[in-house]
């Protein structure tokens, strides 16, 4: 009988890991973000018609970039966030990256490094585990373009 | 340990993750110049044991041997938990690696 007990507890363990898993790959189900070219379309695509406002979010980058092939861009949130979406308007394709943020963090503070072929603006927009949307944005000269985008 | 380089450490209550991963990161401009297919990272995910702790979608414009750095709540994070990064390209290339959490008694 101990057997059993132990047999019976290890399917319940094994039930309960996909609940925990939030795996959402982006490309995959929403191929049109990263297809678009304008960052309104881009937006349009991922998050459907939505009124972002402007507050809850910070986007933190150089003024000027010396290095078009290596921008640091810094992404943080006031607001607790579902997903976070990072769009630039100096490359082909708008989208950059899309982060599932996982439902434990309360505030988003990541960084990530860019190419952008020219000057332009970054624009970071996040949905808000309250169903609002967040919306920043922030422009910068590139001094170097970044091996053409 | 070819494939990324790998940091985490806890810090009061804060779980800090700084990941470098090889990568060209060829975009499709690039490609087409050169002759070869376009090849980029396109998902990552940090896990910790089965708890995700950062998942992205990436599009070929992250910069060549892309930097990622994110932060976590280390709640539930015990001296010896690693770090697992997972990537995945366009060509289907997928690697997987750990790193033991730093900062923990």
């Amino acid at each position: 009988m101990e057997r059993r007990k132990f047999l019976g507890l290890g399917l319940a363990a094994v039930a309960l890991v996909p609940a925990s898993v939030s795996a959402f790959d982006f490309r995959k189900d929403k191929p049109d973000t990263w297809k678009a070219h304008k960052v309104d379309e881009a937006i349009k695509a991922l998050y459907g018609d939505i009124k972002p406002e402007e507050s809850g979010l910070s986007i933190n980058v150089p003024k000027i970039a010396s290095n078009g092939g290596a921008i640091p861009v810094g992404m943080k949130s006031d607001v607790q966030l579902k997903s976070l979406a990072l769009f630039q308007d100096a490359n082909p394709e708008a989208a950059v990256a899309a982060f599932t943020i996982p439902a434990d963090v309360k505030t988003v503070n990541y960084m990530t490094k860019i190419k952008m072929a020219k000057s332009g603006e970054i624009t970071l927009v996040g949905e808000g585990t309250d169903g609002k949307f967040y919306k920043v944005s922030k422009k910068l000269d590139v001094a170097l373009g970044g091996c053409e985008g | 340990m070819a494939n990324m380089k790998i940091k985490a450490k806890v810090k009061g209550d804060t779980l800090k993750c700084k990941v470098q991963m090889k990568h060209d990161m060829i975009t499709y401009n690039i490609a087409k110049k050169k002759g070869v297919d376009a090849n980029f990272i396109t998902y990552v995910t940090g896990k910790i044991g089965d708890r995700i702790v950062f998942e992205a979608s990436t599009s070929q414009f992250l910069s060549k041997n892309p930097i990622i750095k994110f932060e976590a709540p280390a709640e539930g994070v015990k001296k010896g938990d690693e770090l697992t990064m997972y990537w995945k390209d366009l060509s289907g290339k997928e690697v997987t690696e750990s790193k033991k959490v730093k900062g923990l008694k």
